[in-house]
């Protein structure tokens, strides 16, 4: 019974010294007191075997959480994989459910979720799921929340802290399609109108021996398709971490080398942090970072890139400038009523700008503006 | 009503999801990750679609969004903006509302700030067909439970 308290404990303390104040720590003894039994946890060694493998396969050094690292109160990006989360099922009577979801909202939780399958086997109750962050008074905040909605008493309710290992787990799913992919936690299973506006893009502009660079690569599923339409050469950028691993994943799982598709982390801004030689400080973001093909500009005969306004906005130059001369950029990820916004700001550095629409997402095509007088 | 062919194709219910996730910055971590992840819905499709139309927002502005999420793992979502608390706690400049309102006041705002929250609630869903006198009435209500005072003009 000591060993999952203890673990627990260490991590309040962690929470302790990056929060850094007097009355948080009051609130953490008090509710270690309130808490129910160890039984309920799911502190158990296979929860944690389980976390190794997932972590290992996403190709991030795992923390060893049993032992006590009190970190200079910087949360660091790791603890993201070994954070937990408090998930409270609380009962209550079926005609307040959705007033006294809303309401839970308001006084701190993250999220609450009403299942409405459970819904038809009970009579006059009703289950609502809620997840809280580890730091949340939970008591208070259900008092709060049937209080304002005018419940007499306090509904009961089941405290238990889960870790992120659950949840992950039940998303990788394995899509069986001509390209073989595991998103993982990355963007692209092909299925979204986005993606498949550009994969059309690419069917149309891809022949044979052309270069492409997919700036927001995701799963790398735009770059893959690009060497199997026949591309000599495949570039993918993306910001995150997952997104490289998960591209270099699938790019073994279509049997396509390193040297046909080559990868590498981005800064998020644009701005002069993109020149340096490397802005990552931790090792194996710098394993991913490739200052070489990031310097490489005039280099692409098709450039695409499906992320979002803002960052297209924000980085249209730099995508532009990737391409060759003539050379054709295709920009997605953005909604119909966006579309005025970015062919706005695209017409300063592309020609002949084409839009086609799928559902409610846009598809921006042009070329690249050659300037006379340059070579 | 229902359209005929809405009846026909009507997909049943797993759950309905509540959620309060910053704009534009959907990822899949909690809130989003176990409360998505349980119903088997498509993480990064939501967070995508929920950025792309949360990009007119300030980044980090708290969006409230229910999800529907049907048998079929499919799902629709509707994003709400902010609550009034929130936006009359950014116009005011404080953090937390008054802890004895209506004898204590937090602090106050104008009229013209009632106005401009009042023009972006009548965007939401549920208050479109509300003129816009009564949703300001509204918020000056909300103003008064939280110690707010509501002045003409600043002086």
């Amino acid at each position: 019974m000591s060993l999952p308290l203890s673990s627990l404990c260490s991590h309040f303390f962690k929470h302790l010294t990056y929060c850094n104040s007097a009355t948080t720590f009051f609130s953490f003894l008090r509710r270690i007191h309130c808490l129910p039994p160890p039984n309920r946890f799911s502190f158990v060694p296979s929860a944690r075997a389980a976390r190794q493998q997932l972590l290992s396969r996403l190709n991030v050094t795992a923390v060893n959480c049993s032992t006590l690292p009190l970190h200079n109160g910087a949360v660091t990006a790791h603890d993201a994989f070994i954070l937990h989360y408090l998930s409270v099922r609380i009962c209550c009577p079926r005609h307040v459910a959705d007033v006294l979801s809303e309401s839970l909202l308001c006084f701190g939780a993250s999220s609450t979720t009403i299942d409405e399958l459970d819904s038809h086997e009970s009579g006059e109750e009703i289950w609502i799921s809620s997840t809280f962050d580890v730091d949340q008074d939970v008591k208070d905040c259900i008092s709060r929340a049937a209080d304002s909605v005018g419940l007499k008493e306090i509904p009961n309710y089941k405290v238990e802290m889960h870790d992120h290992t659950d949840w992950i787990k039940q998303t990788q799913n394995l899509q069986a399609i001509n390209i073989v992919l595991n998103p993982g936690l990355a963007f692209g299973t092909g299925e979204h109108p986005t993606t498949k506006l550009c994969l059309l893009l690419l069917r149309r502009l891809v022949n044979g021996g052309e270069y492409f660079l997919d700036y927001g690569t995701g799963s790398g599923v735009l770059a893959i398709a690009a060497l199997k339409f026949g591309a000599d050469l495949s570039v993918g950028f993306d910001i995150e971490r997952q997104a490289i691993t998960s591209a270099r994943h699938n790019a073994a799982l279509n049997n396509i080398g390193p040297e046909k598709l080559l990868l590498s982390l981005v800064p998020s801004k644009n701005g002069p942090e993109f020149e340096n030689e490397c802005p990552y400080e931790d090792i194996s973001s710098q394993d991913l970072y490739n200052s070489k093909i990031i310097a490489e500009k005039d280099k692409y005969d098709v450039v695409i890139a499906n992320i979002l306004l803002y960052p297209l906005l924000d980085l249209a130059e730099r995508i532009v400038s990737y391409a060759k001369p003539g050379a054709v950029v295709g920009v997605s990820g953005i909604i119909s009523e966006q579309v005025p916004t970015v062919v706005e700001h695209y017409s300063q550095f592309l020609d002949d700008i084409n839009v086609s629409t799928m559902d409610d997402w846009a598809c921006i095509t042009g070329s690249k503006k050659t300037e006379p007088g340059t070579t | 009503m229902a359209t005929l062919k809405e009846i026909l194709t009507r997909r049943p219910v797993a759950a309905t999801i509540r959620l309060t996730v910053p704009a534009g910055g959907a990822k899949p971590a909690p809130p989003v990750g176990p409360a998505l992840g349980q119903y088997r819905l498509n993480l990064m499709a939501f967070c995508k679609d929920f950025n792309a139309r949360t990009q007119k927002y300030k980044p980090e502005t708290p969006m409230a969004v229910t999800i529907t999420a049907f048998t079929d793992n499919t799902f629709e979502f509707t994003v709400k903006s902010p609550s009034v608390t929130w936006y009359l706690k950014k116009a005011a400049g404080i953090e937390s509302g008054s802890s004895r309102p209506g004898h204590v006041t937090a602090s106050t705002i104008t009229l013209k700030h009632v106005y401009e929250i009042a023009k972006i609630k009548q965007s939401d869903p549920y208050c479109q067909y509300m003129p816009l006198e009564s949703i300001s009435k509204s918020i000056i209500g909300t103003a008064n439970s939280m110690g707010i005072k509501v002045q003409k003009e600043l002086d």
